[in-house]
């Protein structure tokens, strides 16, 4: 429906120079439509120029100074992605020297707890052992305090026993012989 | 709230001087009644609205002197016609040529000033502000909505082409709204030139990409055809295709000359109601309602410019993809 509108506008169009030329003393304006060829050579001067400053001056800055700003937000963008990515890596890697630094420091506080022990037991050990030795000697002393009483007191007996006997027998008996005797008696009983 | 002021402010500087040449319009139109239809009976009607859309070999500029109803008109030169082989051409300037170059100057140093202004904030690393910005924002929109998407692959020769047709027509299309201005493109010369520039454009665009599959465009030979068939319908079809392709740019040229002239017109006839009517008591009326037209023609202006350039953009996408 409106093809065929504007065919028959067109036509009309196509055909209006000439009727208006058929016509053109007698009406004094002309048609709205017909062509005018010196408006449309103007029409075509100025619009030739305005296209070809506008593409050299407007349109040819304009969209280059767009695109270079767009290059500019990429690259910035690139870079910041970049600038991330490091951060991440240097982080990763902070955080393994953390994870590494906890892992000695908890090495070290084993390695110190285990080697604590290990001196509380050999203290311990050492105690035990010093207490086992002074006991050890407590009881050696007694022995040979006890040793030396009983020869000690073996003497005195035997100092005592010869006063006696020699104040019994005294004049019987020879002082030697009899000590003889008697030490031998005493060394039967012991 | 603006718009509306703004237009109301253009409808009340267009309708004061027309309020006020009633009885020039008269005188001169009996005269002209007089001078060439002697034998017309009726008293003719002053008629105001055809020489306002129409080209003429005067043009208006301000004055300020109520007694020249605050309109000077000023006599254009004239030339005489210059004789290109058979074709006698009239080069002398007329009130829709100097509108075209007021356009073009307009256009040329709206963009050029924005270019300027985004070069000099591309040059500290910031984004433009302002003007710049708004200008910037429109030729990126244009070209990555609209031409982009619809040329196709390969689309960035064709970026300047379609943009200039774009801010051209745009200027040529809001100069019509302004005071003492008038529409270059209500003017079919225009609107057809521009169209057949467009028509060229589209037609080598098509040769540079199809190559000598550009004939299949005109002459209608289809492959998965048997020979027989392709002889029968081939004289058919190829009319077809040639109408096809002369009817684009003449479908070009009247949406945008009767789209902006219709809305001038409306405006123009809304104002003459008061005349008609011969009273003060129905200004209101056309008043308001040629304020609401003149809103519509403000987004008529955009959008036929607009229109203009994604039809030219879509035919070129059609016409290079036409061989896939």
């Amino acid at each position: 429906m409106r093809s065929v509108f504007t065919r028959s506008l067109a036509m009309l169009t196509i055909a209006a120079p000439l009727l208006a030329q058929e016509g053109g003393e007698a009406a004094a304006k002309p048609s709205l439509l017909s062509l005018q060829s010196g408006l449309m050579f103007w029409t075509l001067v100025v619009f030739v120029i305005l296209f070809v400053g506008l593409s050299k001056f407007a349109f040819g800055p304009i969209t280059k100074a767009v695109a270079d700003r767009e290059q500019a937000l990429l690259d910035a963008i690139e870079a910041a992605k970049k600038d991330r990515d490091d951060a991440a890596a240097l982080l990763e890697q902070h955080r393994k020297a953390i994870e590494a630094a906890r892992n000695e420091a908890q090495r070290f506080i084993a390695e110190g707890r285990a080697q604590a022990e290990k001196m509380k037991a050999e203290m311990l050990e050492q105690t035990h052992a010093q207490q086992a030795e002074l006991l050890e000697r407590a009881r050696r002393d007694i022995d040979s305090e006890k040793t030396k009483a009983i020869d000690e007191l073996r003497r005195e007996a035997i100092d005592l026993a010869l006063a006696g006997a020699s104040k019994v027998i005294e004049k019987n008996l020879d002082d030697a012989q009899n000590r003889k005797l008697v030490e031998s008696y005493l060394s039967s009983i012991k | 709230m603006r718009f509306a002021r703004l237009a109301f402010a253009l409808v009340s500087a267009i309708a004061l001087p027309l309020a006020l040449t009633p009885r020039a319009g008269t005188a001169q139109g009996s005269a002209a009644a007089t001078q060439t239809a002697p034998a017309a009976e009726k008293p003719a009607q002053p008629d105001f609205i055809t020489p306002h859309i129409s080209d003429g070999s005067k043009i208006d500029v301000p004055s300020f002197s109520l007694r020249e109803n605050l309109t000077r008109e000023i006599e254009l030169p004239k030339w005489a016609p210059v004789h290109i082989g058979p074709l006698t051409v009239d080069l002398s300037p007329t009130k829709h040529v100097v509108m075209l170059l007021i356009a073009a100057v307009l256009c040329a140093l709206t963009l050029m000033t924005a270019a300027v202004s985004q070069a000099r904030s591309a040059a500290t690393g910031k984004p433009p502000r302002g003007f710049a910005n708004a200008i910037e924002a429109t030729v990126l929109y244009i070209r990555n909505e609209v031409i982009i998407p619809n040329v196709g692959r390969h689309g960035e020769a064709f970026v300047p082409f379609c943009l200039t047709l774009f801010f051209f027509i745009l200027f040529m299309n809001l100069l019509g709204l302004i005071p003492y201005g008038a529409t270059a493109t209500s003017n079919i010369s225009v609107t057809a030139t521009l169209a057949i520039v467009s028509f060229f454009v589209v037609e080598i665009a098509g040769m540079r990409a199809l190559g000598k599959g550009y004939i299949n465009t005109i002459v209608y030979w289809p492959h998965d055809m048997s020979f027989a068939m392709k002889v029968f319908i081939s004289p058919i079809m190829t009319p077809v295709e040639l109408i096809g392709k002369i009817t684009k740019p003449v479908a070009l040229s009247i949406r945008l000359f009767a789209n902006m002239i219709a809305g001038h017109v409306v405006v123009l006839a809304l104002i003459s109601l008061i005349f008609t009517f011969g009273s003060w008591l129905v200004v209101p009326v056309p008043v308001i309602a040629a304020t609401g037209i003149m809103v519509l023609e403000l987004f008529v202006a955009f959008l036929q410019a607009f229109v203009f350039t994604v039809l030219v953009s879509v035919f070129i996408g059609q016409i290079r993809e036409s061989a896939h």
